[in-house]
């Protein structure tokens, strides 16, 4: 086990090689220049060449590479061009929202895909199997920023119910920071409901086909228990899977959502990055997005061994 | 989303900005200053501000991002600032005199002191014009570059050496670059200044705190030297919210205060809600596509006219703006001194685009492409341009690009047409100079336009000090400049801004700034 | 099983409806459409659905349901063809990895690997930036970030599938090794790639929508539905109906894709 951890590990330092370099090749290859964005209103060419020199923009790219490399195995990820700040503060700052609104999607996704999904496998082919899986479908067959949009205009404007933008701490201010997070969960946890009520529907389905589940159900055991004691465990496997792969999507991926309702997560400030051409930034942050999102892969690997022993010594 | 490119801002003759004041009044804001005379401005309150992006940094010496500008003006206090006609009044220097065109005295204001307690005098004005031109971070070179060196007369004068008569310095010291910081702050923590401006400014407010991408919070200075009218509020509260369309809803339902601005398709549904009061704040700005004179097809001055004669202004302004501006006439607004009324827009002839096309050599039409931003107004605007094109059988094709793209393939000249989103200056000399001059150097003459008629007028706006014959100037150049084309000029926008009806006492100046000293909330 | 193949199949028809309609609408766009998609008419604009426009008309006055039959082209383009890239790239890269093994197995995967742990939608916008606005530039785009997936699938098929008697068989009658990939491989490992590539489509059309939000997509005057959703996103409160036409069509062509993505998936692969 130990000896698969340390593997793994080694086998991901070539692909964060290969992240590093594929960023560094894209941005420099964008047209565009951190400076210029930043100072769009300056005639200041002087100002501009020696804050480029200063920041070492004025030299090849190999060297820039190199030369950012070198700083990284220092455990430097370097400053910010546009704000200033070393860049691990700026992600460190804005891991929060991103992770808070991750797990509150999640347990908005399971809310829906559980009682869905299960009815739907155990009442498969009836007319509420069918109305499950297309509800389901509903969150994610709509562009997530309309969803948004139209959440807001629903509840925000309308309803006054939940605030329309910004976001306020839960750990800080538990009933407010949830109210500020619910409807950007809820946008995102829609189209995830329906990821995971269709990977949980037919993981049942096949373990409603098994021998055992024959077996039970001769002792004359209801429908129901059977489910619950011996489908429902074996059926977790992929949704423990999907989860998995989705916690990394989400912390990172969530750009429009936080874009739309203005909330300081980690995905916007990739595209803020991006925008501003801001290398340091756009480097720094997609190297932890990348490492962060092998690490959690190792883990649901992990985590399957944990569940069921059979993959482990496969 | 990248809204970065786009803050636009207004226009109007003198005689209609009264009116739209006049008509304001009535409406909303300033009916701010006619309920005031019914209602005494009242102390208290935190006044909550949406702005689309958050500030970079709070030292202004630094600082080169335009958001920045509507926080520090709060904060800090140029020497001397802009009143709602443009007109210069005092601020920190309570007088000034221009001995000859190469000498600016400025007489300072007495009993000024920063929010750290020291006193601002002519040793700190020194210091700051000193950090401007040496700091080697200063973004504030280019805008001093005509100060030569600033001498101490006594303790409370200073006379700054010119290295040539600039009309225009006056103007540009009502912003950023007039701006005093506390020389002590700046010893003890100038590196911190950029995030932390504690005890940095002499203005109406304090700063109290920057959450990074969360909020920033000023509070009220009890000890501001002015001790006519404000500050009243509390504290205000900025905090970014990205979506225009979020952001006005968050106005809407009173979870803030005061948005930056209103996108022209929601004026007219933001001026019928109750809830809200819009203030037609009439800009600097001049938006404008710049002409590229350095390739084919707009090296030819015939084809270029050919493209001016075949759009047509009116429609553009009032089936994109939604009648949010108006029409340009050239690189000036009609908010300046310098607006030369008699001249009027390009009008739309389709004959004479004909006649254009021929004469350039090419009768059966041209084929060229409009780079521009991805942004809904410009997409919608880049439509409607290439419909009306089409109808002097002119092809444009459409690159739609960021905002750093657009700012790489102006300075490289990678572009036939390219859209030129300018917010304008206070003086005439910021929107002309920098773009129409033959200057190695400066990166804004995207177009390479080098014209020695051009180049000589614009001498000469900055050598001549009287307003009058100045005007006459910009008049001259903006005919020259319509027959040159070094940019086809579109709009001058209003920029509407957006208040709570609580909100009570905003002046509108046409820079765009939000200063909140007199504004109160009922 | 079957029971439930059936249950899947009564919905499979709609889907199957859905995608001929959207299909048969790309192609008869120009007899279908009742207005020049790109006519501008300034003094008509943002009018209310009724009996001239149908479904009104947008911010500069086009008719919106012109624009919503001619942008079905383009979306259906989108999400085929950035699909078919990387359906068709995923898995030569697969067949190259699975089948050479060793040090080029290596290689491939830990690049696969690299693009996958990059955010998919943050790759695509730098993507896209990098190659410039327009239909060629998303296509390209949706395409690297779909490929990974492709390969990883058809490296295990590929490795699934040499494993098998008749794979050693061929090789030792002295099949050369393209000829087995060819006749023996690629049938064989085909039926996952079709499930994948037939769900993924659905998945294309909409990142065709959210790149248009973040400023990258198609070149105007041409549209697509996302470009249509994100120009017409300012004015949900004022003039809903230019959202509601390409909303309702993207939404309904993706529900449909998804119902035949799974009826494929249950006809070719009877375990699920």
């Amino acid at each position: 086990m130990g000896r698969l951890v340390l593997h793994r590990l080694a086998a991901t330092v070539p692909v964060l090689l290969l992240v590093t370099a594929g960023v560094f090749a894209l941005l420099h290859l964008t047209p565009g220049d951190p400076i210029d964005a930043m100072m769009a209103e300056s005639v200041d060419a002087e100002a501009k060449a020696s804050l480029r020199k200063e920041l070492g923009l004025d030299r090849p790219i190999h060297e820039q590479y190199a030369a950012w490399m070198r700083r990284l195995l220092r455990g430097d990820l370097g400053r910010s061009i546009r704000n200033g700040e070393p860049v691990i503060e700026n992600v460190s700052r804005r891991i929060r929202p991103s992770l808070e609104l991750a797990l509150l999607a999640m347990a908005v996704s399971l809310l829906i895909a559980f009682p869905v999904g299960i009815v739907s496998a155990a009442r498969r082919n009836t007319a509420v199997d069918r109305a499950g899986t297309s509800f389901a479908l509903f969150g994610i067959c709509m562009p997530n920023f309309l969803l948004a949009l139209l959440l807001i205009f629903l509840f925000g404007v309308t309803l006054r119910w939940l605030p329309i933008s910004g976001y306020t701490d839960p750990v800080e201010e538990p009933l407010n920071g949830l109210r500020s997070l619910l409807l950007p969960a809820v946008t995102l946890g829609l189209a995830l409901a329906a990821v995971i009520t269709r990977t949980l529907r037919s993981s049942m389905l096949e373990a409603l086909g098994e021998d055992y589940v024959r077996t039970a159900r001769a002792k004359g055991l209801s429908e129901w228990r059977v489910i619950r004691g011996h489908v429902l465990k074996n059926a977790l496997i992929p949704v423990v899977t999907v989860l998995g792969l989705q916690l990394g999507t989400l912390i990172g991926g969530a750009v429009i959502t936080e874009y739309v309702f203005a909330l300081p997560g980690v995905g916007r400030l990739v595209v803020e990055a991006v925008f501003a051409r801001d290398y340091p930034l756009v480097q720094g942050v997609i190297l932890l997005i990348a490492l962060g999102f092998i690490l959690s892969n190792l883990l649901v690997d992990l985590l399957y061994g944990w569940i069921d022993p059979r993959i482990r010594y496969r | 989303m990248a809204a970065t490119a786009s803050e636009p801002a207004g226009d109007f003759t003198r005689r209609d900005f009264m009116k739209a004041c006049a008509a304001a009044s009535a409406v909303s804001v300033v009916g701010l200053v006619r309920r005031a005379t019914a209602e005494a401005p009242k102390k208290g309150g935190t006044l909550r501000v949406g702005f689309y992006i958050e500030a970079a940094t709070m030292d202004p010496h630094l600082s080169g991002s335009k958001v920045d500008r509507q926080i520090y003006h709060n904060i800090f206090e140029p020497l001397v600032t802009l009143d709602v006609k443009l007109g210069i009044k005092p601020g920190l220097a309570e007088s000034w005199r221009q001995p000859d065109s190469k000498t600016l005295v400025f007489k300072l204001r007495r009993g000024v002191k920063f929010h750290d307690g020291t006193d601002f005098n002519a040793e700190a004005a020194r210091f700051n014009f000193d950090r401007m031109k040496t700091e080697p971070k200063s973004v504030r070179k280019g805008e001093v570059a005509s100060i030569d060196s600033v001498d101490v007369l006594d303790s409370y004068a200073i006379k700054l050496n010119l290295k040539r008569p600039d009309a225009a310095l006056l103007a540009t010291l009502t912003d950023r670059a007039g701006m005093m910081i506390s020389p002590k702050v700046v010893q003890e923590r100038g590196a911190e200044l950029g995030r932390n401006a504690r005890g940095a400014g002499t203005g109406p407010f304090e700063f109290v705190e920057w959450i990074k991408d969360d909020h920033l919070l000023i509070k009220r200075n009890e000890s501001y030297w002015n001790k006519e009218g404000g500050p009243y509020l509390d504290r205000i509260r900025y905090r970014p919210i990205p979506d225009d369309t979020v952001k006005l809803q968050s106005l809407q339902a009173g979870e803030i205060d005061v948005i930056d601005y209103v996108q022209p398709r929601d004026v007219a549904a933001v001026k019928a809600d109750r809830n809200v009061a819009v203030v037609d704040v009439p800009s600097l700005a001049d938006f404008a596509y710049q002409l590229n004179h350095t390739r084919p097809p707009f090296n030819n001055k015939a084809l270029r006219q050919a493209l001016a004669h075949s759009l047509d202004l009116e429609q553009i302004v009032k089936g994109v703006w939604l009648n949010v501006g108006r029409p340009a006439n050239g690189p000036i607004p009609p908010t300046s001194w310098a607006y030369d009324k008699s001249i009027a827009p390009i009008k739309r002839d389709l004959a004479k685009a004909r006649a254009k096309l021929a004469e350039g050599g090419q009768s059966g039409g041209f084929t060229f492409t409009m780079t521009t931003n991805n942004l809904p107004i410009n997409i919608q605007e880049a439509e409607v341009i290439q419909a009306q094109v089409r109808e002097a059988s002119i092809t444009m094709k459409i690159k739609l690009v960021d905002a750093a793209t657009l700012l790489s393939d102006g300075n490289s000249r990678n572009f036939d047409m390219i859209s030129y989103q300018w917010s304008g200056r206070p003086d005439p000399d910021g929107n002309t100079y920098q773009f129409f001059r033959t200057t190695p150097g400066t990166s804004l003459n995207w177009s390479g336009i080098s014209n020695p008629q051009i180049d000589s007028l614009l001498d000469r706006t900055r050598e001549v000090s009287s307003q009058a014959e100045r005007k006459k100037l910009y008049g001259e150049l903006t005919r020259l400049l319509q027959d040159e084309l070094p940019m086809v000029f579109i709009v001058h926008p209003v920029e509407p801004k957006a208040f709570s009806p609580r909100v009570q006492g905003y002046e509108p100046i046409p820079d765009g700034m939000m200063r909140f000293k007199d504004v109160w909330l009922r | 099983m079957v029971l439930h193949r059936a249950a899947r199949a009564r919905l499979a028809p709609f889907g199957a409806a859905v995608l001929v309609a959207a299909v048969l609408v790309a192609l008869g766009a120009p007899l279908l459409a009742p207005y020049d998609p790109l006519e501008q008419n300034l003094g008509l604009a943002l009018a209310r659905p009724g009996r001239a426009h149908l479904l009104g008309t947008d911010n500069i006055g086009r008719d919106v349901m012109s624009r919503v039959i001619w942008g079905t082209r383009v979306s259906l383009v989108a999400g085929f063809a950035s699909v078919a890239v990387a359906a068709v790239a995923g898995s030569l890269l697969g067949v190259l990895a699975g089948y050479a093994g060793g040090r080029a197995d290596g290689l491939v995967m830990r690049a696969m690997d690299a693009v996958l742990s990059f955010p998919p939608l943050v790759l695509a916008l730098a993507l896209g930036a990098v190659l410039g606005a327009g239909l060629g530039g998303v296509l390209i785009a949706l395409g690297v970030v779909y490929t990974p997936t492709f390969a990883r699938l058809m490296r295990g098929q590929v490795l699934a599938i040499t494993a098998r008697e008749y794979v050693d068989a061929a090789r030792a009658l002295g099949a050369p090794g393209w000829r087995i990939a060819w006749h023996h491989v690629l049938p064989n490992a085909a039926p996952p790639i079709v499930v994948q590539a037939s769900l993924s489509v659905a998945f294309a059309i909409l990142a065709e929508a959210s790149l248009s939000f973040l400023g990258l997509g198609i070149q105007p005057p041409g549209a697509s539905w996302g470009s249509m959703i994100n120009a017409g996103r300012g004015y949900l409160q004022q003039a809903p109906w230019i959202v509601f036409g390409p909303g309702a069509a993207l939404f309904v062509t993706v529900v449909g894709l998804n119902f035949v993505g799974d009826a494929i998936r249950d006809a070719l692969d009877p375990r699920l």
